[in-house]
Order: C-alpha cells, then structure tokens, then sequence
C-alpha cells in the first residue's frame, strides 16, 4: 500500500486482473501518488486498468487530469480505463463534468471485469 | 613513553613547578592545533555562501589538519538514490575530476556506501583486508588507498553524503583520536552544507516567486482589459481572483458578429504556470476560432479540436453564451463546466443544460441550447473554485449550499460581492486552494 497525507493507494487481485483502489481525497497534493501507479499500467500496456473510487471522498481538476492523462496514453494501444464503484458525491463531480461521455463506468468492479 | 623524550619543568607560580615530557607536550601542541583549526573551520563556514568554495576550503583544512593524502566528499541524489563524489582532494589534481566523472556508488557499494547505508563512522587500518572497499575507484584514479575513515553526514532532514579521509602521512593507519577529530570536523561540514543548500533553496524559491509574479502580469493581460462589458441592454461584469499568483481560469467578452455578445467562462485543469500557459493557449485560439462564429457549439467544438494535441493531463472545462443584445435571446452551450444560475423575479433556477465532456480530452461535437432572457434577469456563470471553497472543519461547501445561500438572499442587487463574501467567510483560516471567477450577465 503507498501513502500520502491524504489519499491511500491499494492494489486488489480480482480474478486475476488488478484493480487501483485509492482512498481519500484525490486532489493536487495527492493526485502525483495515483498518477505513478497508473502511468506503471500504462507503460506495460495493461488493459483494462480498473478503478475501484468507492473509498474516495473527493476529487478534484487535477484528479480527474490524472484519469484523463492515462486515458490518453491508453489510447494508442485501444487500451480500456474502467472506473467502478464510483460514490454518489464523486458521480455528482463526474456529472457536472459530463465525463460519463470519457470514461467507462461500472456500478461493481465485476462488472467492469465483464463489460 | 618514548624513551628519547625529554622532561620539561614548567613554572605554575614561584612555589610551583610540574613536569612534562616532551611527547606529552607535542600532543598538547597537536590538540591545540586541531582545536585552532576546528575554529577556523568553524569561521569558514560563516563566512561563505559559495558550495564549492566552502567545501574546497574545509576539505583542505581537513586533510591538512589530519596529515592526510587525500580527503573526498560523496553526497547522496535522493532522486537517484546512489552517493556521486562532490569533492576530492589528492596530491594528484587529476584524481579528483576523474571522481566527479566517472564514479557514483549504489547505498551499500563500497565502503562509503556501506557507511550511508548504516549510518555509522567507520576506520579502516588496512583497505586490502576489507571486502567492503571498492577497488575500482583506485584503479580509474590512479590512487593507492591503504587505510581510511569514512563518517556519515547526516542532517536534519536525513543522510546527506559521507566523507572520507585516507592515508595519513606520518603513520600507518588512523587511530580513535583520528576519528573522533574527523567526525568533529564531519559535523561542522554536515551544518555547513545543510547551510549553503537552504540559502540555495531560498535564492531559487526567490526566483520562482518572481517569475510567478511576471507569469501573473501577463496571464492577466490576457484577459479583458476591462473587466465590465456593455453592448445594448446586456452589461457583463465579472471577478477573477486566483488561488495562486496564477491561476487557470480564464473568462473572455466578445463580440463576434454585430448585435452578439459572447460571454466565455472556462476552467483549466490543475493550476500554477503550465495551467496559465494552457490557459494562455486557450484565450488566443477562442479569440480566433470564435470570430464570426454565432454558434457558440460550433466555436467550442473547433477550440476542442484544436486542444487534443496538448499536454496528455490537461483540458479545460468551459461554458460559451452567445446572446443577442436587444431581444435577449441566447444558445449556449457547455464541455464540462458547472450548471449555471438564472436569477428572474428574485428566484434562482439552476440551468443545466445538455452538455460535452470538457474540451482537449476527446474529438466530440458539441451540443447547443437555447433560452430567452427577461428583462431584469441575470445569469450568473461560475468556476468550481466558488463552491469547492473548503472551511476549518474540512467541509467543502458544495454547489447546492451555493444555490441555497443564493436562494435565501433578500438582496441579491451585489449578488457577486455577496458570494465572495460569503465564500470568504467560509473558508476563512483555510487558505483558498482553488481560483475563483464568477461573470454576471445582466439584460436589463
């Protein structure tokens, strides 16, 4: 598990596919942490990458940059960036910020497993 | 006690004489000169600034006060996590530029990366019985290494480096007192260089502070020279106030095609220069893409094509009205920005329209809306740094305490004075983390 004031990093083995499951605030002094682990998807080439928010409480501008940076690394190897479990507040984030029409989101992590 | 020294007698007063031999009395002679250069050491260290120089001029005093051949500092890259020789100093000059090229080792390399690894001073009377010692660094610089020792430097914030000193010229090997006088002269180095690196941090955080403060005279010479819009019945005002000395909000007024005002508010992802220079991008390309242009999905549409070779993190929300200046009636359209507020009868109506993603993420079109403004109403467009104002407990304040706070308001006439007051209270003692631009669109 990686660590900073206000965020926590777990890494879940789900069937075999690892899931990114940060807790915490996801903001400017946190984001760094996330965009290490998901940038060390990316540069293996790994799809899909899932993203499990359900103990997240907050997300900010840089936050979703951070999501929106490894979808753009994703792309040229058509990979897939999953988000799941995604709390009421942070989908509210997401709404006002229209990213449904970005990324995939999935109510379980199985279910991104699936879809 | 050595058999050829001489006994001395030494006057105290007249009716007392004590009596030394002469090897007692060169110790006494060699520990007031070690203590003479320990103050000296200590007066070089205030008395210069310059890394090199100071480092230079200690090390000297160090190997000379040790009766040393050589002495060497390695300091340790926490980026790299490996210790890269910063000083040496041989009878050979060439010894210490071979160093500082080719050699930096690996915590636990050698017996300097043995010592930063441990973080314990160690004495070495005979390299060549130690299997710690890495022979490589003599064969590149040509030195012969026999015996040594080698002190961790560590400061307040940790491991800063190791210091070795080897060889001393008048005997085989360092003895304990040889020790304690280097690690001695290893703390006034440590302080000395934690010193320079903190008078060096703050010389480049003065530098940066400068360059911020320029950076923020020119990003708001971006924005519109005046920050108060009038075309026909339509007045715009707006406030911008950044979180940091540059921020990544942007709002522009324009005039795209006679009897139209556009109104654009946007929102830059992250914040500091590389935000202001996005945003700096984006105000020129919206000028220019947006001239002409009375479809406001179109305009954003052809700024977001533009947006999608930019840096992989960074996009920008926005809303972009455009509105006619005598019937009032208005299209919008919005990539991902909040909902904006209508305010008629003294009501406020939440105007969440039908929108994109934000713009610089992905080749999208952009949906369009229309609406048709009373006149007396407002509409009030605002960035998230407004409702994600957080206060003492860690609470945000949300959007819809935003609206309800509005709502609630008996005098809604100086609505934008109003929010910043009330955000300000709000988040008074926390220090605001994010930029704040309201733009009030009155069609009077």
């Amino acid at each position: 598990m990686v660590t900073c004031t206000s965020m926590k990093i777990e890494l879940i083995n789900r069937n075999g596919v690892v899931v990114i499951s940060p807790s915490g605030e996801i903001d400017m002094y946190s984001s760094p942490l996330l965009r290490k682990e998901l940038i060390s998807f990316t540069k293996k080439k790994i799809s899909p990458v899932i993203v499990a928010l359900r103990d997240v409480t907050y997300i900010d501008s840089s936050g979703i940059a951070t999501f929106v940076e490894a979808l753009k690394r994703m792309m040229p190897y058509n990979g897939k960036l999953k988000i799941a479990e995604i709390p009421e507040s942070i989908m509210k984030i997401f709404n006002f910020s229209k990213l449904d029409k970005v990324f995939d989101m999935y109510e379980s992590i199985d279910d991104a497993i699936k879809g | 006690m050595n058999k050829y020294a001489k006994d001395y007698k030494i006057n105290m007063d007249d009716d007392k004489k004590i009596s030394v031999n002469e090897t007692y009395l060169r110790t006494l002679e060699k520990r007031v000169d070690d203590l003479r250069t320990l103050i000296e050491v200590s007066s070089i260290i205030s008395s210069t600034l310059d890394f090199n120089r100071l480092i230079s001029l200690v090390m000297e005093k160090a190997k000379n006060v040790m009766n040393a051949e050589a002495c060497s500092i390695l300091l340790f890259n926490k980026h790299t996590n490996r210790l890269e020789f910063a000083y040496a100093i041989s009878k050979e000059k060439s010894t210490a530029s071979i160093l500082k090229k080719t050699f930096s080792l690996e915590l636990g390399q050698g017996v300097a990366g043995w010592v930063a690894q441990n973080l314990q001073t160690v004495i070495i009377e005979d390299v060549a019985n130690d299997e710690r010692f890495f022979k490589e660094i003599d064969r590149f610089s040509g030195f012969t290494t026999k015996s040594l020792i080698a002190v961790p430097l560590v400061g307040r914030g940790g491991l800063i480096g190791v210091a070795e000193i080897l060889n001393p010229k008048d005997k085989p090997c360092f003895c304990h007192y040889d020790e304690e006088l280097f690690s001695t002269l290893c703390r006034q180095i440590t302080t000395a260089i934690e010193n320079v690196k903190f008078y060096q941090e703050s010389i480049e955080m003065e530098k940066v502070r400068q360059e911020l403060e320029i950076a923020s005279v020119l990003q708001k010479s971006f924005l519109p020279d005046s920050s108060v819009f009038k075309r026909g019945a339509i007045e715009v005002a707006a406030v911008n106030i950044p979180a940091e000395q540059v921020g990544g909000d942007i709002y522009d007024f324009l005039e795209p095609v006679e009897g139209k005002i556009g109104v654009f508010v946007g929102d830059v992802s992250g914040k500091g220069v590389s935000a202001a220079m996005y945003m700096a991008k984006i105000i020129s390309d919206f000028r220019y893409k947006a001239r002409l242009q009375e479809k406001p999905n179109v305009a954003l549409g052809n700024l977001n094509d533009g947006l999608l070779k930019g840096p992989m993190g960074m996009f920008v929300t926005a809303v972009y009205i455009i509105i006619d200046v005598n019937t009032g009636v208005l299209s919008v359209s919005n990539g991902g920005h909040p909902p904006f507020l209508l305010i008629r009868d003294n009501k406020v109506e939440v105007i969440d329209i039908q929108g994109g993603p934000p713009l610089g993420i992905i080749n999208t079109e952009y949906p369009v809306s229309s609406m048709s403004l009373n006149r007396g109403d407002r509409l009030l467009l605002i960035t998230d740094g407004v409702f994600d104002a957080i206060n003492r407990s860690g609470l945000r304040l949300g959007f819809d305490d935003l609206v309800d706070f509005i709502s609630n308001l008996e005098d809604k006439n100086n609505l934008v004075d109003s929010i910043i007051n009330y955000v300000n209270e709000y988040s008074e003692g926390t220090g605001r983390s994010d930029d704040l631009t309201l733009v009030e669109l009155r069609y009077n």
